[in-house]
């Protein structure tokens, strides 16, 4: 075998896959037969894990993703009598039984809907790993292998051929990547989701434009031609993707200003009401996997004035969502996760006159509702300190399958990675979280 | 053999200290001259292509060297002029000659320090409030006076006072904690990602965490905090007598050890001595075995898209060069040289291996990257998009342009139409040279903005000339070349057709800058 030639054919294949800004797609071939060198460039790759497999499941997932690690202890597993108990009362929810943060009065309202996980438990506890692991199902660096986030799985196993959006959209901030399943299903990035995808208008009419984009055609099949080796696939990918998107009439999903005032005020006027009101516009157009993220959730200090106002940001545009997509009939079909990087201490710090709390893997909480999953139900325990899973631990596999299973893809499929070694979607040694499944 | 691989493995493992660079120093290698060391380069890449049975390609026309050798030392594409000139030229030396040019001018030191502020500045949200400016001058000066990195890398790690006054100061600045700065150094200067080792014993690398935190304690006493809201004066560094305690300094993890040299010996301090002296002595002697060789591999990284060692700031025993015996010569040579970088990057660029196509020929199609075989595609950094962008339309509005160079004045790092591209633009900074970073918003920007539309752009480089020429003027402008017989056909039919054909010119010049020739260094 010669060291300095390439094992397995393949090219393109980047060893890091995480945080890029990439957001493209390869192009669907019957969208851009007016720009015929993309589509043979398509055709070129349309080897898998590429293409996209039709799939009967109709279902869609919105991840609420709580960035730096939510305290579950002042969130969704109150601990009156614990050492480290904090500042918060529980107040009673519309799930007998079920008492969450008073911070949390309108989520308190949903809870006949959700799902509370109270017993995950996950192994790594600083941020940059902890958030690879929960995207991926993945450790860092195992195997050598760069690994494709949730996201880009979804739209991997479930987006349409024919659909022109990205299948996967992160709204507020950067994610995880698509790696070996290909630049078709990296991630569309909405920084901030009142302003939506800018540009998205051609700056001459529609006849100029696509003069421009033939001539564009032409010079790319050279340069294709002459340097088949190198990132000019992954150029025209996102090239395509994003002229398809100009030109359809989906896009205007993306325009939160469509929405009637009533449904806008449910949600509220922060950037992450409005994430979660763009979320439920792009799930109801046909976008599988949509995340939207909020910061500030890394309390090591000031933790109990951090985390009410935290919870105040969440606490209305989340319980909107499970209403409005209830009310659309939506809610069945659409999986809605809440989580972050790990939980935190039990313990209270004291690095500060304003105390808090720091990471915290070993037991914390996580919520499911809609797409089928029962709601008004706890599952797993954690121990009156709230730091030790006492019954049904949660491990990161264990999740990992069990969004899959919710979304109607086996967990145990297997792609090509780079290199050409067989990944399953998520690892062996999974326990599905079958309390969860309908 | 295979017995005899997995024994060294073993052997290492067992062996278990920093990096075999640790071991003393040998005799000082002869200087060689700048052709002998391109020479030197091309022997060390040709043999190991022999062994492997591995064809190059061709030489790299000189469209294709022209535009890349730009871009890699000037940060920058060609004017369509400036392309003109060099292609039209008949001197044989032209290559060499273009080098030297390049090397010497203002543009390469710009480019020099784009780069090394991005290595050395952070701009995570404490350090918001340091105004980047000050140390952005100050390395360009450097770097335009071809300072011994050595000493440019002294000045960085001993720098103190008021920033106004030694803008080298900005380092400690922006690395607000203990972590980060030795993380930087640990990356930059010792091209190692020893943070690996912060919180645990690295378990492939050996590395102990004492290795990290002795590497720490020469930083415990700097006291550099970042500008406050309302500060009116220009923040300072300074070292104190005695580590700087609080939280805000050292993370959790922090462990107290005496300062000792990563992979070396324990200097004799007292106490209170200034440690950061101490510690440059170590890394920027002409011996040291870590900053030649992490700054060679950088230098070469930036010609050919790669590290020898790869990734750049991941040197150790278990992630071995690929060409060991290059790399050696390579750091010798640079050491000899006087830490001279501008004689490193022209015998990089001077080499066969560099003016090598980036076309593939048969039987090295599959080769892979670090082969050398042919030139890796890199993909141009959101800083020489945006120069290459300027270069072909022309600096935005210039009055708009001043009025923001005064608010920029209030508002540290400003707002001007770079620093928006680039934060538009900016990738992971860990990504490699070959991977295409931009997504759909930044395509969309490219395609649809104001500014890549500007109507009197295709107008005001074409002024004067038929449409025939004027097609060629905007492929020079672009791609450091004329159009081939059937780009030129194509061109000139959809100008024909057009009911404007001025403007269909700005429809040609509108998909050349869109296209992965102009977003790709080949």
């Amino acid at each position: 075998m010669n060291p300095l030639m390439r094992i397995a054919e393949g090219e393109g294949l980047s060893r890091r896959d995480a945080f890029r800004l990439t957001a493209a797609g390869v192009s669907a071939s019957s969208l851009c037969g007016w720009l015929p060198v993309l589509a043979r460039a398509e055709a070129d790759s349309a080897r898998k894990p590429d293409a996209i497999a039709q799939k009967s499941s109709k279902k869609s997932c919105i991840v609420l993703w709580m960035d730096g690690g939510p305290s579950h202890m002042d969130t969704f597993d109150l601990k009156p009598d614990a050492k480290g108990k904090g500042e918060y009362k529980p107040i009673a929810t519309s799930a007998t039984g079920i008492q969450i943060s008073e911070h949390l009065p309108n989520l308190a309202k949903q809870m006949h809907r959700v799902t509370l996980l109270r017993g995950m438990s996950t192994q790594e506890g600083a941020h940059p790993r902890a958030k690879y692991l929960l995207h991926t199902g993945y450790r860092e660096g195992q195997g050598g292998i760069a690994y494709p986030s949730l996201g880009a799985i979804v739209s991997s196993e479930l987006g349409r051929e024919e659909f022109p959006l990205p299948s996967y959209v992160s709204v507020g901030g950067r994610t995880y990547g698509a790696a070996f399943l290909g630049a078709r299903h990296q991630p569309l990035v909405v920084g901030d989701p009142s302003k939506g995808v800018e540009n998205l208008k051609a700056f001459v009419g529609s006849g100029a434009f696509d003069r421009r984009a033939g001539l564009l055609a032409d010079m790319e099949s050279a340069f294709r031609r002459d340097y088949p080796v190198g990132p000019g696939k992954d150029h025209q990918v996102t090239y395509d993707r994003a002229i398809t998107m100009m030109k359809c009439k989906e896009a205007k999903a993306f325009d939160l200003t469509q929405e009637s005032e009533a449904t806008r005020k449910k949600y509220g006027d922060s950037r992450f009401a409005q994430g979660c009101l763009l979320a439920r516009r792009l799930v109801e157009t046909g976008v599988r996997f949509v995340e939207v993220s909020l910061g500030g959730w890394d309390t090591h200090d000031n933790n109990f004035a951090r985390v009410k106002n935290l919870s105040g940001t969440i606490d209305q545009p989340a319980a909107a969502l499970l209403e409005d997509l209830a009310e659309r009939g939506m809610l069945n079909d659409t999986l809605v996760v809440w989580m972050g990087d790990f939980g935190r201490t039990p313990k209270i710090n004291a690095r500060s006159d304003k105390p808090g709390r720091d990471h915290f893997p070993r037991a914390w909480t996580s919520w499911m509702a809609g797409g089928g999953v029962p709601g008004g139900r706890v599952v797993g325990r954690t121990d009156k300190e709230g730091g030790t899973v006492e019954e049904r631990p949660i491990a990161v596999l264990d999740f990992m399958a069990t969004v899959c299973k919710i979304m109607g893809i086996n967990p145990d499929k297997q792609n090509q990675s780079g290199n050409g070694r067989p990944i399953r979607l998520v690892d062996k040694g999974y326990k599905l979280i079958t309390e969860v499944l309908a | 053999m295979r017995l005899a691989t997995s024994f060294c493995l073993l052997a290492f493992l067992v062996w278990a200290g920093p990096v075999s660079a640790a071991e003393p120093a040998t005799t000082r290698a002869k200087a060689l001259s700048s052709a002998e060391l391109s020479a030197r380069i091309d022997k060390l890449i040709h043999d190991n292509l022999a062994d492997s049975n591995i064809p190059p390609s061709s030489r790299a026309t000189d469209s294709e060297y022209l535009r890349r050798v730009y871009l890699d030392l000037a940060g920058r594409i060609p004017t369509a002029d400036e392309a003109k000139s060099f292609l039209d030229s008949k001197d044989a030396d032209k290559r060499t000659k273009l080098v030297d040019n390049l090397l010497a001018g203002k543009d390469h030191a710009r480019h020099l320090a784009d780069i090394w502020q991005g290595l050395l500045i952070s701009k995570n949200t404490d350090a918001r409030r340091v105004d980047r400016q000050p140390f952005t001058d100050w390395i360009t000066e450097q770097f335009e006076k071809n300072r011994p990195y050595n000493e440019l890398v002294r000045e960085v790690l001993t720098a103190t006072g008021p920033q106004d006054k030694n803008p080298a100061t900005t380092f400690w600045l922006t690395q607000v904690t203990v972590d980060r700065m030795t993380d930087t150094i640990g990356k930059v200067f010792l091209g190692s990602q020893i943070q690996c080792a912060q919180c645990h014993n690295h378990p492939f690398t050996g590395w102990k965490q004492d290795e990290y935190w002795g590497m720490a304690a020469f930083v415990m006493k700097v006291a550099a905090r970042p500008p406050g809201n309302k500060q009116t004066t220009s923040p300072e560094v300074r070292e104190t007598p005695k580590v700087v305690k609080g939280k805000k300094n050292l993370p959790e993890s922090v462990k107290f050890v005496d300062a000792k040299f990563f992979g070396g010996a324990k200097p004799k301090v007292k106490e209170t001595e200034p440690l950061r002296p101490v510690l440059a002595d170590w890394l920027c002697a002409t011996d040291n075995p870590y900053l030649a060789k992490a700054t060679v591999n950088r230098l070469w990284a930036l010609m050919f898209g790669r590290g020898l060692v790869h990734p750049v700031d991941n040197i150790n025993d278990t992630n071995p060069a690929s060409h060991p015996q290059l790399l050696d010569e390579l750091t010798a040579q640079f050491q000899a040289n006087g830490f001279d970088l501008r004689a490193m990057l022209r015998a990089m660029a001077l080499s066969d291996t560099y003016q090598r196509s980036s076309k593939p020929v048969p039987g090295n199609q599959e080769a892979l990257s670090e082969a050398y075989a042919r030139m890796p595609i890199k993909v141009l950094s959101p800083e020489q998009l945006f120069d290459s962008i300027v270069t072909v339309l022309g600096t935005p509005d210039t009055a708009a342009a001043a009025k923001r160079a005064a608010a920029q004045k209030k508002a540290p790092n400003g707002n001007g139409p770079r620093q928006q591209f680039l934060a538009l633009f900016e990738g992971d900074s860990d990504a490699d040279a070959t991977e295409y970073l931009a997504g759909i918003p930044q395509v969309l920007s490219l395609m649809n903005s104001p500014r890549m539309n500007a109507p009197g752009a295709a107008l005001r480089l074409t002024q004067g000339l038929g449409n025939s020429e004027a097609v060629d003027k905007l492929y020079l402008a672009t791609l450091s070349r004329r159009p081939t017989d059937e780009e030129r056909e194509k061109a000139l039919k959809v100008v024909r057709q057009s009911d404007t054909p001025r403007q269909a010119l700005g429809d040609v010049l509108w998909a050349l800058m869109n296209s992965t020739a102009f977003a790709s260094n080949y």
